[in-house]
């Protein structure tokens, strides 16, 4: 990658409109930093000229506390959002890595998948109304700040997840929900032979988990101590009565799996939620690379072991954490040093995509990561997706390569 | 050519165009229709995809309908074309229980499959009014509510994967959880505009272990609405949070005697769904509020079938008003919910001015109105008071940062209006991904974006 030649931070929508528009008048490409948090994502930009921090359009531009309902501009970080709403009761479930860096634009731009949308649904389905630039300087708003509305397309839902390719979020109207009184962590190794039953029994409780992983590796990042099976991060939500027979049913269900020792933790509960959603994009600079699959609960266990294996075979070390609620994997695998890794990354990367040919990389500074199918197999609907890059697009001049299929 | 090589593809059972049967598909639930120029059934998507292509040769429009509940004119073939309708697409082709999913063709009624499911624990979320008779793809195409939808999201938060055949009859794919554009986000909602849904993956939810039901009555419309407002702003979102003015009720208890107090100017009905150990504060709490609102009256339902009879009165209260006029008009508009009190003044006046009877039964905690419009058809001053009226309640949305489609769709009907909500950029912004997916706007033509004179950025590159 290139250095930038120049570097832009924006203070107004107006001016960010200015600079796209003239950098794609003059065909200098753009890249579009937020937090950098989640810049393990996709691949490096085919061509670089221009750094656009979003960092300039950070302010909280409404906040309607009695309507539920906040607007902030994309370059708010999402501690910040999240301390304004916790100070009123009140969150939107993001579940992003780093929220003291992450932005909003950021996070949702790439599409990022927390834990906990089991329970509150997708990020994207907060998302009540965005502005956002095109590459030709339009500055085009979609929905607005009421809860429900299906006046036209809905824009701001295709925007989520469009990786910067389709325009520079400048704003997002979003909806929040009051926040639950109480969060309880539990915390529980698992012995020879339990794992199976575990992961079946959380999966099946009455009241579903706000979370619940099951975490291979990760050791220090991660509270609680593993057991020769690893362990279990379970994190509960709700009233104080709910979390009473959540903790109850918890408890022997854990019990009929042969679990044995549980650690409750109450204060700090969200903070040790939180360093596992951490633990997603966590990368030991240039000696991992993080893979993410998605897919169904009931067969995630049976997946992860055998990427386990796969990772074996390579001689790399592979640690896992297992969304049991939504079924997804983060597998990370390392060696010990850049060059150890480079030498097997590759075949590695072409062996799991035999098994497993959506595997996404999301985290990783390995200087190989360039040559990995980072976005795995192209979607069904990849030629429409170029088309809809062309259209929005055409001169490439936002975030060009770093998307699916060369977008 | 076009009769000769749809009934070719399709079988001569599958493809209608004698006068008397197009008549059929000329309206939806809006009050305007036109002529098809031919309406098919096919009973696959390979069939559809037939359809499509044929129709494309023949340079005629395709409109896809599911059931024509739609309140917009959607499904109105405005200027022409084939008609697919999907009633022989109505299946369950596979339900994955365990993982919460099922994947249905597009003709299946919505309350078919919560009721299928059910025996497994589970159910469709999205409940719209219509639900006994309405399509899940028609659901889909307009991103349908209800009133459930306050708490679990209306249907573009339940589709997971769309199987959808595109303007020159290919089949694609799309999947909210593929890398790359969230097409499928972007399909929902897009009123049959951007192609045309074969088959859906659609998420499923277990059905709750407990469900409260309760009905508090209030002696005027301004206290109430300012109820809601304010459960609302104390972080409370119940299951469903409705309101039914004196006007609704009475005509609601005069057709099912469903259990509403008839003597209260406004009524809300609330339900809560979740664990029997919340129950106790969540009533607490609203009950709190509501009397503070100065309630008349406070009630729950105390069994299943009071809940059940509540709902039906509520779910069938635009077609109890028949009692009051031979005909009504539904507006559908959405508010920040603490503007409620003013949005339901603004329609009070709106209808006074025009001296038309309204009724208010609607979404009150998302904020989403639906004024009931009443009058008689064959009375010309009649209906142009009606319009006048429907236009003044959604200038006023607007002018309190509301929208002109909470949940029915902008349809043939809105189009116009968009304009007012939208700027020329905005609406080309959405006009580009039209061009993408249909550049020769021949998937439900004359719909959701307004007519060309009056914005020409908005026409096809």
């Amino acid at each position: 990658m290139r250095t930038a030649a120049e570097r832009t931070t924006p203070e107004n929508v107006e001016a960010l409109s200015e600079i796209v528009a003239r950098c794609d008048r003059e065909g200098r490409k753009i890249l579009i930093v937020g937090g950098n948090t989640l810049a393990g994502m996709g691949f490096p930009p085919e061509q670089l000229d221009v750094t656009l921090l979003t960092s300039g359009l950070a302010s909280i531009v409404a906040y309607e506390r009695s309507d539920l309902t906040i607007a902030a501009q994309a370059g708010a970080t999402i501690q910040m959002v999240g301390a304004l709403l916790a100070a009123n009761g009140q969150f939107v479930p993001f579940d992003a890595p780093r929220p003291q860096y992450a932005t909003l634009g950021g996070t949702l731009a790439a599409g990022w998948l927390g834990p906990r949308r089991h329970v509150y649904g997708r990020p994207r389905d907060y998302v009540l109304g965005s502005t956002i630039v095109l590459a030709d300087g339009t500055i085009a708003r979609a929905g607005g700040m009421v809860v429900k509305n299906v006046a036209g397309y809905d824009m701001s839902r295709l925007y989520v997840g469009s990786f910067g390719t389709l325009g520079v979020l400048a704003q997002v109207n979003l909806k929040t929900l009051a926040r639950y009184p109480r969060a309880r962590v539990f915390l529980a190794p698992l012995p020879e032979r339990t794992r199976t039953r575990a992961c079946h029994q959380l999966g099946a409780l009455a009241i579903a988990p706000a979370a619940a992983f099951w975490i291979e590796g990760f050791h220090n990042a991660v509270d609680g101590e593993a057991g020769p099976e690893g362990r279990v991060v379970i994190l509960l939500e709700g009233s104080e009565a709910l979390l009473e027979r959540a903790t109850r049913d918890l408890r022997s269900a854990l019990g009929r799996a042969g679990v044995p020792e549980t650690r409750i933790v109450d204060a700090g509960a969200r903070e040790s939620f939180e360093r596992v959603v951490d633990s997603y994009v966590a990368s030991l600079g240039e000696r991992s690379v993080t893979y993410r699959l998605y897919g169904t609960p009931d067969e995630s266990e049976r997946r992860v072991i055998a990427l386990q294996e796969l990772a074996q075979r390579f001689l790399l070390r592979a640690e896992s954490i297992v969304d049991l609620m939504n079924g997804d994997i983060v597998l990370r695998v390392s060696d010990l040093d850049t060059h150890a890794l480079g030498a097997k990354i590759e075949a590695f990367d072409d062996a799991l995509h035999e098994a497993e040919p959506q595997a996404q990389v999301v985290a990783g500074d390995h200087p190989h990561r360039v040559y990995l199918r980072v976005w795995g197999a192209p979607p069904a609907s990849i030629e429409r997706m170029q088309a809809l890059k062309a259209r929005f697009d055409p001169n490439g001049t936002l975030n060009p390569g770093r998307f699916v299929g060369g977008i | 050519v076009l009769k000769e090589r749809l009934v070719e593809a399709l079988g001569s059972d599958a493809v209608k165009t004698a006068p008397e049967d197009l008549a059929v598909y000329a309206f939806d639930a809006y009050t305007d229709g036109r002529l098809p120029t031919a309406v098919v059934l096919p009973a696959s998507t390979r069939e559809v995809s037939a359809v499509v292509k044929v129709a494309r040769e023949c340079g005629e429009p395709i409109i896809a309908r599911g059931a024509g509940t739609g309140l917009c004119g959607g499904a109105v073939p405005v200027v022409g074309g084939v008609v697919i309708s999907f009633a022989r697409m109505n299946r369950i082709l596979s339900l994955d229980a365990r993982n919460y999913r099922a994947h249905v063709q597009p003709g299946l009624i919505n309350l078919d499959l919560s009721t299928h499911v059910a025996s497994d624990g589970l159910f469709y979320a999205p409940d719209p009014a219509s639900q006994k008779i309405s399509t899940i793809g028609g659901n889909i195409a307009t991103n349908a509510g209800g009133p459930h939808c306050l708490s679990y999201g209306t249907t573009v938060n339940h589709v997971l994967a769309l199987e959808v055949v595109d303007d020159r009859g290919e089949v694609f794919t799309t999947s909210c959880d593929d890398p790359g554009y969230d097409l499928t986000a972007a399909l929902v909602g897009s009123e049959g505009t951007l192609g045309i849904v074969t088959s859906a993956w659609v998420r499923l939810m277990r059905l709750p272990e407990a469900v409260r039901v309760w009905v508090a009555a209030f002696g005027d419309i301004d206290s109430a609405s300012a109820a809601v407002s304010a459960i609302i702003a104390a972080g409370i979102v119940p299951t469903a949070l409705e309101m039914m003015d004196a006007v609704i009720t009475r005509a609601v208890e005069a057709a099912f005697h469903a259990g509403y107090p008839t003597d209260a100017a406004a009524v809300l009905l609330i339900e809560n769904a979740g664990f029997e150990d919340d129950m106790a504060a969540c009533e607490g709490a609203i009950a709190a509020i509501v009397k503070e609102h100065g309630a008349l009256s406070w009630r729950a339902a105390r069994t299943a079938e009071e809940r059940a009879a509540l709902w039906a009165g509520r779910k069938g209260a635009a077609g109890a008003t028949g009692r009051i006029a031979p005909n009504y008009y539904t507006q559908d508009l959405c508010v920040p919910r603490s503007k409620l009190p003013q949005a339901l003044r603004a329609v009070e006046e709106a209808a006074n001015e025009h001296h038309i009877t309204v009724g208010n039964v609607f979404h009150a905690g998302d904020g989403n109105l639906h004024p009931l419009l009443m009058y008689d058809k064959r009375r010309r001053d009649q209906v142009g008071a009606v319009v006048e009226t429907g236009n003044a309640i959604l200038r006023s949305a607007i002018a309190l940062g509301g929208t002109i489609s909470g949940e029915h769709g902008v349809g043939w009907e809105k189009r116009e209006a968009m304009t007012h909500v939208y700027s020329t950029a905005d609406l080309a912004t959405m006009a580009r991904v039209r061009d993408v997916f249909d550049p020769q706007r021949a998937l439900n033509p004359e719909k959701i974006f307004p007519s060309g004179a009056r914005c020409p950025e908005v026409t096809p590159p």
